[in-house]
């Protein structure tokens, strides 16, 4: 019985996930029947490894918007982390630099949102400005060599199982565990709620807003690390897109962006119906050009279909 | 008995206003201590300083016998004292347990929140008070009433002997008040103490033992309840005698103004039918949530209703039909104007100046691409005739007194020259001396050749206010009376002797 009520209760806060998990397995149905090669190994751990950056990113991009927010920056720190992957450094120092530097980015975007009240695009526009020079800085053109390991760590494969889905799933445990299982995750739904009422009720919301953001940017920089060793090589502008593509994986998976409504299971499906929109269409030889249409499209599509409720007393 | 609270000197400024000066206020275990005062007396700031969402400028606070301060209301919470404010503190997209622990929730021994343990001891609190109240349903999803106790089983969450209640029937219905003042008659039965701070008198008489009687950010009196009757307790808290709280009513009504029938809320449903004539005020009375507020809606498109007809008189004898299934502005068009219960969210631009509020009444008749209509001379005079509290008309109105922000309102629609008038419970958070205005208004209005549809929760400012009353019933009309011969009693009973199969304590929670 608590079971049943408990997953009936669920769907409220995770806000429209029955909508997305619908529209992926009629999207997965879909190209299984039209398309012969989607089923393929090496279309499946190729689409593995492209989805996985991006579902990472979104991850992160998930507390931010539970908070209200937003976090555009997330794209720069991506491309920052490529860049110093590279760098003629001690490795170890390498990745210490790639955290200190994604927590500095966390914080200033957090701080600047919670404490000096500056609106969140603006915020965050103004960091992903920063990142993105600082990466070119780094590395003006696409090069250089990561650590071997790295490398090893996202093409290898254990048995038949890719580790792209190690990543994959070692950042999603991650992320509900932060959700669900830390006082965090309650203080989050809490602020995006009302952060007025939350205050009044002893929740400490600007600490939460700004952990919110230091932990999209580490997710960031993990999603950074994984292009890295994918590519084998740093690339300033290679995470780019994400700063957009993880607010459409969002939003794709019924995370409100008013805050307080949304969830792990929806982001990482939200990911993947974007993921597998874009192997399915690249597989069809649609041209890119269509593809934008498309996925802008397939967002309006699920963000209008769901039901508006504002939330707020 | 020794002083639960005691609270000596208290000052409290704002900025350059003061808002409180050398207030005293003590609380016994035990009693309900009744807190009075027009709106903006300072009674809520006070017991928000008791509460800990304001630190006093100067002067003692002291709990048990100790001096205190708190530096939030979480810290006060934790003293004992909990406060059920007018605007709840709820948080919408948790559930009822989560909110009733938030900020203190029980931890596992790795730090993580015993879910468990919060539906379990939420459960075990409710049982007493709520026991028709879900722990696990997510709170936006339910009634104000029980959101109301959630606010309360809060309190019980921290085993506060403090309670604190801001009006909390302001949005209740007679069921769910009856209800409420068994809860509070209880917790007075354990020794802990209750601040009950409301605008309705009788409620006050009714339940409690000491009344503190504040004006103006200063202290008045304390006394008995008993030491005080209805009149001396307004003249204490006006400083005046009101004369004639309600207007005297129409000496006689004309031709009807506006005609309503066929009004179907839902499929299958029953015909909702009637009509206001000129000079008339009708009211809508029943149990809260009966479908009042849909019956007031439809009328002027601002809901839309299965069906509808409304006819309003247009010039001579003649009726003409309105189409108000195509929305509120075609509503507008034909004369009738719409004043909202939620006025600060439904009603009025709260950081647009007092000018701009009202003249939109001008606006909204006029084409889209024509010059924005200007006269402050027009707007003050309209300010003026209606007596709002502020000069200026360039005041943000969110500033204002409830009872001001409801004049303004009213100012909107007499400026746009509207003769029918649909108003939801005209007088919500209006202080005593502001509710005479207002009813004073609405007749003025209605004597110049108007008619007006009023709904309200509080029948006896029905009764007072209207010529006639519709009883409302599961969607229906099922009763229509004067109101110079109706009563409190009257109305329940033909709103419930319509269904009689219908326990009404079957609304409680």
């Amino acid at each position: 019985m608590n079971i049943v009520t408990n997953f009936l209760k669920v769907p409220y806060r995770a806000g429209a996930i029955v909508l997305s998990i619908g529209t992926l397995l009629v999207i997965l149905i879909a190209a299984v029947i039209t398309l012969p090669g989607f089923l393929a190994p090496e279309n499946l751990s190729n689409l593995l490894a492209q989805s996985t950056v991006l579902v990472i990113s979104a991850l992160g991009q998930t507390f931010v918007i539970l908070t209200g927010g937003l976090d555009v920056s997330v794209g720069s720190i991506i491309s920052v982390t490529t860049t110093i992957m590279t760098l003629d450094l001690p490795e170890v120092v390498r990745v210490f630099l790639c955290i200190a530097v994604a927590v500095a980015f966390g914080l200033a975007n957090g701080y600047g949102v919670a404490r000096l009240n500056v609106h969140p695009i603006i915020m965050t526009l103004a960091t992903m400005g920063i990142g993105q020079g600082l990466a070119l800085i780094i590395l003006p053109i696409p090069g250089g060599r990561v650590p071997d390991w790295l490398s090893a760590s996202v093409a290898g494969s254990v048995g038949p199982v890719p580790n792209s889905l190690f990543w994959l799933i070692a950042a999603s445990l991650a992320a509900a565990w932060l959700l669900y299982r830390r006082p965090f995750g309650l203080y989050l739904f809490a602020s995006g709620g009302n952060d007025f009422n939350a205050r009044m009720n002893g929740v400490p919301v600007e600490r939460t807003v700004i952990k919110a953001y230091v932990l999209s940017a580490l997710f960031a920089c993990a999603a950074g690390m994984f292009l890295a060793g994918r590519l084998a090589s740093g690339d300033p502008k290679g995470g780019a897109t994400f700063g957009i593509e993880s607010v459409t994986a969002a939003a794709l998976g019924g995370v409100h962006l008013a805050g307080g409504i949304g969830s792990i299971l929806g982001t990482v499906v939200g990911a993947a119906i974007l993921g597998i929109v874009n192997n399915v269409m690249n597989l069809a030889n649609v041209s890119a050009f269509l593809q934008s249409v498309v996925k802008g499209l397939l967002l309006l599509a699920l963000v209008v279909s769901q039901r508006r409720k504002t939330i707020g007393l | 008995m020794s002083m639960l609270v005691e609270m000596v000197g208290i000052n409290k400024s704002f900025g350059a206003t003061r808002v409180l000066s050398d207030v005293r206020f003590s609380l016994e275990r035990g009693s309900v201590h009744a807190l009075m005062g027009e709106n903006g007396a300072g009674k809520s700031t006070l017991m928000r300083i008791l509460a800990g969402v304001y630190q006093p400028t100067t002067g003692s606070v002291r709990l048990r016998g100790e001096d205190v301060s708190f530096k939030s209301p979480k810290e006060a919470r934790l003293a004992g004292v909990s406060t059920v404010f007018q605007e709840f503190t709820l948080i919408p997209n948790l559930t009822v347990a989560e909110n009733m622990f938030l900020g203190h929730e029980p931890r596992r021994k790795d730090g993580s929140i015993d879910s468990a343990e919060v539906v379990r001891r939420s459960r075990e609190l409710l049982a007493d008070v709520f026991p028709q109240l879900d722990a696990t349903a997510i709170v936006d999803t339910l009634t104000v009433a029980q959101q109301q106790a959630v606010e309360i089983a809060k309190g019980l969450t921290s085993n506060a002997d403090i309670f604190i209640f801001d009006e909390p029937t302001a949005a209740l219905n007679s069921t769910d008040v009856a209800h409420l003042f068994k809860v509070i008659r209880d917790l007075k039965a354990q020794g802990k103490a209750v601040v009950y701070i409301s605008h309705r008198m009788n409620e006050v008489f009714e339940l409690c033992d000491v009344i503190t009687v504040m004006k103006d950010g200063g202290w008045v009196k304390t006394a008995k309840a008993e030491d005080f009757n209805l009149h001396s307790l307004v003249a204490t808290m006006v400083g005046r005698e009101l004369q004639n709280f309600f207007p005297p009513r129409s000496q006689e009504t004309g031709e009807p103004m506006l005609e309503v029938s066929g009004l179907k809320l839902h499929d299958g449903g029953a015909s909702v039918a009637f009509s206001v004539r000129k000079g008339e005020i009708i009211g809508l009375a029943g149990l809260e949530g009966q479908g009042q507020r849909e019956i007031m809606r439809s009328v002027v498109g601002v809901e839309t209703a299965r069906a509808v007809t409304v006819r309003r008189r247009a010039g001579g004898s003649a009726m003409s039909a309105v189409n108000v299934t195509s929305g509120f502005p075609n509503a507008i068009a034909a004369g009738i104007g719409f004043i909202p219960e939620d006025r600060k969210q439904e009603g009025l631009f709260l950081r647009l100046p007092i000018y701009d509020n009202i003249a939109l009444g001008k606006q909204l008749n006029r084409n889209m691409a024509s010059v924005a209509w200007r006269s402050v001379s027009k707007v003050r005079e309209i300010i003026k005739s209606l007596r709002v509290a502020a000069a200026d008309p360039g005041a943000p109105v969110g500033k204002l007194s409830g009872g001001n922000q409801q004049k303004v309102l009213l100012g909107r629609w007499l400026l746009s020259g509207v003769d029918i008038l649909v108003i939801e419970e005209p007088t919500r958070g209006v202080d005593v001396g502001a509710k005479a205005e207002i009813y004073r208004l609405l007749r003025d209005f209605s004597d110049r050749g108007g008619a007006v549809i009023v709904s309200s929760r509080e029948h006896a400012e029905l009764i007072g206010l209207c010529d006639n009353i519709l009883v409302v019933h599961d969607r229906k009309i099922v009763g229509q009376m004067p109101a110079a011969d109706a009563t409190e009693e009257s109305i329940l009973g033909t709103a419930l002797g319509s269904s009689s199969a219908e326990d009404p304590r079957a609304v409680v929670h």
